[in-house]
């Protein structure tokens, strides 16, 4: 565990909270750095997963184009709820990510529900069940493109 | 500050479109799954454009790292939520349109 690198940005997160700069309050935020350290410490001991903070230019990147992919996708939806005939093609489908690093699978699992129109149901054995409103939006996910964006930002594949 | 008040509107009013959408497509959708599609409109981009909206009527201070907190941690609790709300109707035995159509031809 990287404990400078925790330090600083809970140290940072509190200030920018707080805003207080008064030694009582200064002091409390001290405390409360090292209570959740001390946590962090013993829980990294239990589950043997360290907690590590990785924000690189690759995950800026990739939020910024994860928010496009909102944007276009909620207009799409947008759309389709406007229209006076309502035309769906819910489906519902497996997709594999054999490929994918575990950590990555719930951020992939997690982007998929976060743009509208696609929602992951379900998250086992290496498979996320995808339900969509339209057939098309399934073939998007299954091209691969978002989930290659996702290997791409903490390195290859396992 | 003039440009910032037109921009920061015109977020604003957008992202309230896009609530009512949401709200709107919760009532025209035909059941569970599809309609947690019209909800996620309203917890992604509607809550994007407020609370960038709100960001410009900020003075960037404090309060404009606190608003960028919120939209975070909304970023990733609504997705975590609509999700744990599909798996358990799903796990509860709720059936997709797809599913339950192709279980009346089997019956």
């Amino acid at each position: 565990m990287h404990f400078g690198k925790w330090t600083l940005f809970l140290a940072v997160f509190w200030m920018l909270l707080s805003g207080y700069f008064k030694p009582l309050m200064l002091g409390f935020g001290v405390l409360s750095v090292v209570i959740v350290l001390v946590f962090l410490r013993r829980m990294d001991k239990a589950d043997e997963e360290p907690m590590v903070i990785s924000i690189g230019h690759r995950m800026l990147r990739y939020v910024v184009w994860l928010f496009w992919q909102i944007v276009l996708s909620s207009v799409q939806v947008t759309r389709l709820i406007w229209s006076p005939t309502i035309k769906l093609s819910p489906s519902l489908e497996k997709i594999s990510v054999q490929n994918t690093r575990e950590a990555s699978r719930v951020l992939y699992a997690n982007s998929i529900t976060l743009t509208p129109g696609t929602m992951s149901v379900d998250l086992e054995d290496g498979e996320i069940t995808v339900h969509a409103l339209q057939k098309e939006s399934i073939d998007d996910l299954k091209s691969g493109e978002m989930e290659r964006k996702i290997t791409s930002i903490w390195g290859e594949n396992k | 500050m003039f440009f910032l008040d037109i921009l920061s509107g015109v977020l604003l009013l957008v992202g309230v479109f896009f609530g009512f959408t949401g709200a709107l497509g919760l009532f025209r959708f035909p059941d569970f799954f599809t309609r947690v599609h019209a909800a996620s409109v309203t917890e992604s981009i509607a809550s994007i454009l407020i609370l960038t909206g709100l960001m410009l009527q900020t003075q960037f201070d404090l309060n404009t790292a606190k608003l960028i907190f919120i939209l975070l941690f909304l970023m990733i609790t609504s997705p975590t939520a609509s999700h744990a709300l599909a798996k358990s109707a799903r796990h509860g035995g709720l059936l997709s349109i797809p599913e339950s159509k192709k279980k009346k031809e089997n019956s």
